[in-house]
């Protein structure tokens, strides 16, 4: 790993490259870090603050919990259980659906001089205009017509509605930073196009391949529109779902609407820590081996 | 195949600056073959065309009809929605609530992308340098992304509480104010709030994509460029700037499609009060069609959002080729 | 070239493959179809998806079936989604056999010519308060039968109200005198939501009525001085700024916790008060604007009907639920573990007696209006006029008159 030029040290005296420069109070950085943290994080301390507590006290909610009380927990594991595993399969599958079909598409836009780029990009961008709940209903009567209603497969294909444009976008603009000499380096060795794809496109955009893979996740499981509209029963629910309608009828039981919310958040904040470590740091850091 | 990389990342600079020129895509060096590349590449788009085409293009559709149309409930069941031309149009225009509406959502989507995107360039430029934990805080800072949307407002509307707040018991214990701001209750705080609140949710969204933007440039380049005295500033505007430009692109264009259309937020904070002061075209098109039933100029509006959409989308990427040019 | 050829073939392969991938995902995936099953099972959609009101409806349901020798399947949504889902259904003729409505919703979905008159199937609304069924009524006939109904109250605190010496107010005066006298500290005198949603609407309603304010135009000095009391309460402390925002949840939220010393509310707010053990409540009915007066209230609850399934065997099976949830038996029962009233005046008698918790609504009801008693479908759009005027009054420092013109011109 290399390191970054601090701005003020003199340029012409900077010793070779992969030395560690950072002597100057790294922790310095953790700490204004953390800082930045606290800040963003307020809310999100404010939600588990709240599930922690005994009910009916949100309105003058203490600024630590003093006593911990799990009973919101308790309510909410019982209760929503089977939703989150739901919520993982559904948005595993999003995710993996839309990479599949968004980074082709996102290399031929990047790199191919044709006169369908230009409209086909736009016409992606205009599809991202369109609200939500245009879709939605939409998608209502087609997946009726379908029989696609109440389905793990159906949610993941109306869920890609969010994530496959913004990877085709985001990926077209990773993937055009690649130098095309690279690329036609490996066709001039006997590589086809697929094959030039996934062995040298692919793996130089790993990073960018994991950050629309993660927001993919995130909006997947986020999505609350989507699991409304296209279930009509009980069998596929998703959290987000189970949380609206905890939500709905209890609304004093603030601690275990929380605490639903806090435990909803877990499994992807676990694979948010796990992805990070994936990323690579450039195209340089990841192909240079 | 480490040969050719270390080569081309040598060449990167040069070879990144002539694909800058030609925004589009036409990278191609001079080897021929075109007509063939474009056409077998087509395979490679195909999947997500038809994606898109039976996905969006249906509901597109729909909508811009549904807009001269005299659409209620009783559509729903006859099917019968009388074509009415202009009428929704027309009337959605003439509302009072119309030019507010208009205006807090340019205010809205404005102060928004301003505050994420200055924001999260800030955080993400920071985030660059190698510290202890980096790696674990800046997945933290997804966390508001994962919190669902429905929570996140009551969390928000609890914290801006004008009585009982923490935002005001803090500020009231720092001695900050001397009255207990409404945030969400008075006509000239209210879009504030919601605007800081909606920052607060796009933050993640752009850090992150900064943050693999920024990490796509080489330290090479950094190096070079501060032999050659581009440190601090100047290194931002010389390096990072030009080469982080596709990305920005993005992230703006997009930040502004998804701001337009924001919902979620304001229902969640306050339903477009207190007296219509964070109604959007948004939030309005969304009363109309489904608190009022009238569903016809609920779409006129979504329609004249889509439009507002383009407008923009069409004037910055002109805007943006034009400097990319220079 | 052969080596070209095979590659393209195996691109063109996968691509097909990726095509195709979702069209066989959906042969695996569960259907629900339409309502094509046999007579033996009708379908239900209601909004009691949460408990305790799903388990009592469940039990309701299902003995309301057997003794008409049908299995009940259920569709329990949440409720802001039930509107939508009835649309969707109307559009693709999914409707299910019965269908639950929010009163004030019934007059839309009956326009739209998707539910049938009960006079087919024989059921009249004898006996029902005036004000219920004329929300269930469109056009003269009757679509839909409401079992309970529940409205507004005044909520107040024993314990405050007995140490400030101060009697729960019957009249607006008093109202407004009580509440100055209760507000202290960090305490309110009242909490009532205001928000600019139909919630803010349904809590205006009682003062607006009361009064003789009217929703087919709401430029009048009646209407004006009953919003005048609200903008009196926010102006002089007695009630917070925020009620703008405030949902009745969180005025509920607010009145358990202390902060407030009364509250406009209403019996659905019981379970969650209950919990709280060292708050001692009471209720009374909202006061009217002069001493002997009658509040007139708004009608909440929700009816049952019949939409047009185009199967008349069906339709005849759902008719004889609906006449069963609606029966004596069943109106007190559900009033009794829902606390609501028993839309049957008959009943209402002996329930006040076996429920004194219920006496002040159960009161109230006998003079209750439906919000869509007068202006039918057209409610809605008079409904978001009253809130806007609440909110420019209270938030703008507009006077009440000139709020008022503005939002019903507006």
């Amino acid at each position: 790993m290399t390191t970054v030029t601090h701005p003020s040290v003199p340029p012409a005296t900077h010793p070779p490259v992969h030395r560690r420069r950072s002597r100057r109070r790294p922790w310095g950085y953790t700490a204004i870090g953390a800082l930045i943290l606290a800040v963003m994080l307020f809310p999100v301390y404010w939600m588990v603050n709240v599930s922690l507590q005994p009910a009916n006290t949100a309105v003058s909610t203490p600024w630590f919990p003093t006593h911990l009380n799990f009973d919101g927990y308790a309510t909410a594991l019982s209760q929503q259980g089977s939703n989150l595993l739901t919520s993982l399969v559904v948005a595993v599958g999003s995710v993996v659906f839309s990479l599949v079909i968004a980074s082709p598409a996102a290399y031929a836009l990047a790199h191919v001089d044709a006169r369908w780029v230009g409209p086909v990009l736009f016409g992606i961008l205009i599809s991202q205009m369109v609200p939500g709940i245009v879709v939605a209903n939409a998608l209502y009567s087609a997946y009726n017509d379908l029989g696609l209603l109440n389905s793990i497969p159906g949610l993941i294909l109306a869920d890609s509605t969010a994530g496959i444009p913004f990877a085709i976008l985001i990926l077209r603009a990773f993937m055009g930073n690649i130098p095309a000499s690279v690329i036609e380096a490996a066709r001039v060795d006997g590589a086809g196009r697929v094959r030039a794809f996934v062995s040298i496109v692919l793996p130089m955009s790993r990073n960018a391949l994991i950050t629309a893979g993660l927001f993919t996740f995130l909006f997947t499981w986020s999505d609350f529109l989507f699991a409304l509209t296209l279930t009509t029963t009980e069998d596929v629910r998703p959290v987000t779902l189970g949380l609206y309608q905890y939500l709905g009828a209890h609304v004093s039981d603030w601690n275990a609407v929380m605490a639903t919310a806090t435990l909803a958040s877990v499994p992807a904040l676990v694979l948010l820590l796990v992805a990070q470590r994936y990323i690579a740091t450039g195209v340089t850091g990841g192909a240079v081996k | 195949m480490a040969d050719v990389l270390r080569r081309a990342v040598r060449t990167k600079g040069h070879t990144v600056q002539a694909a800058e020129s030609a925004p589009e895509g036409r990278r191609l060096g001079k080897l021929g073959k075109r007509g063939r590349r474009g056409q077998s590449h087509l395979l490679f788009l195909l999947p997500a065309l038809a994606y898109m085409v039976a996905f969006f293009g249906y509901p597109v559709v729909k909508n811009v009809v549904m807009g001269f149309q005299h659409y209620t409930t009783t559509t729903f069941y006859t099917g019968q929605a009388p074509w009415v031309g202009f009428t929704n149009y027309r009337a959605v225009i003439s509302s009072s609530v119309f030019d507010k509406a208009l205006l807090n959502t340019v205010l809205f989507t404005v102060g928004s992308i301003a505050g994420q995107f200055l924001t999260g360039l800030t955080i993400a430029l920071f985030f660059r340098r190698k510290f202890p934990l980096n790696g674990v805080l800046r997945s933290l800072l997804l966390l508001p992304w994962l919190v669902p949307l429905i929570v996140s407002s009551a969390v928000w509307r609890w914290i801006l509480d004008q009585d009982n707040g923490v935002l005001n018991r803090f500020l009231g214990a720092l001695h900050l104010v001397q009255d207990r701001p409404g945030w969400l209750t008075s006509t000239s705080l209210a879009l504030f709030a919601v605007i800081v609140v909606n920052i607060w949710i796009g933050i993640p969204f752009n850090v992150a994509i900064l943050y693999g933007g920024l990490q796509d440039i080489p330290e090479e380049l950094y190096e070079a460029a501060s032999l050659d005295g581009a440190t601090g500033w100047r290194a931002f505007r010389y390096v990072t700037w030009p080469l982080l430009r596709p990305v920005v692109s993005v992230v703006l264009v997009l930040g502004v499609v998804y701001t337009v259309k924001v919902l979620d937020v304001i229902l969640g904070l306050t339903n477009g009060g207190p007296a219509n002061a964070t109604q959007t075209i948004a939030s309005q098109s969304y009363q109309l069609s489904f608190q009022q039933f009238d569903f016809g100029q609920g779409a006129a509006l979504g329609n004249i959002l889509i439009v507002i959409s383009l407008v923009f989308a069409v004037l910055y990427l002109r805007a943006n080729r034009r400097a990319v040019e220079q | 070239m052969a080596q070209r050829r095979a590659i393209l073939s195996r691109t063109t392969l996968t691509v097909a493959l990726a095509l195709l991938a979702p069209l066989s995902l959906s042969a695996c995936g569960s259907s629900t179809g339409s309502s094509s099953g046999s007579a033996d099972t009708l379908r239900v959609m209601d909004y009691y998806a949460d408990q305790p009101d799903k388990g009592i409806y469940a039990k309701v349901l299902d003995a309301c079936g057997r003794q008409d020798g049908v299995k009940i399947k259920r569709e329990a949504v949440a409720g802001p989604s039930l509107i939508p889902k009835v649309l969707q259904q109307a559009s693709s003729r999914t409707l299910p056999d019965v269908l639950m409505l929010d009163n004030p919703d019934l007059q839309q979905i009956a326009a739209s010519g998707a539910l049938a008159p009960l006079s087919d199937f024989g059921l009249k609304a004898d006996g029902y308060a005036k004000g219920v069924v004329d929300a269930s009524t469109y056009q003269g006939k009757l679509y839909g039968l409401q079992p309970v109904t529940n409205t507004l109250g005044l909520f107040y605190n024993k314990d405050m109200l007995d140490r400030a010496g101060v009697k729960p107010p019957t009249t607006w005066a008093e109202l407004k005198s009580a509440a100055k006298k209760l507000t202290s500290g960090k305490r309110y005198g009242i909490a009532f939501a205001a928000p600019a949603t139909y919630e803010g609407t349904w809590q205006f309603l009682p003062f607006m009525w009361s009064n003789g304010g009217d929703e087919k135009d709401i430029a009048t000095p009646q209407t004006a001085q009953a919003l005048q009391l609200w903008v009196d309460l926010v102006k002089d402390g007695s009630a917070s700024k925020s009620v703008v925002s405030w949902a009745q949840a969180d005025a509920d939220d607010q009145f358990a916790a202390g902060n407030a010393a009364m509250m406009i509310n209403g019996p659905w707010q019981f379970p969650i008060l209950d919990k709280k053990t060292s708050l001692h409540y009471g209720v009374v009915q909202i006061p009217a604007p002069k001493a002997g007066g009658t509040p007139v209230v708004p009608l909440g609850g929700e009816t049952w009907t019949v939409p047009q399934t185009g199967n008349a065997q069906r339709q005849a099976k759902a008719a004889k639920v609906v006449a069963c949830l609606n029966s004596d038996k069943n109106q007190l029962s559900l009033a009794e573990q829902r606390q609501t009233v028993p839309t049957r005046t008959a009943l209402m008698d002996k329930f006040a007696a076996e429920q004194p918790r219920m006496k002040a609504f159960t009161e109230q009801v006998r003079n209750a209006r439906a919000r869509t008693g007068e202006l039918g479908k057209d409610w809605p759009k008079a409904a978001t006029k009253i809130y806007t005027a609440i909110q420019t009054a209270l938030t703008q420092g507009a006077t009440p008159a000139k709020a008022l013109k503005q939002a019903q011109d507006g």
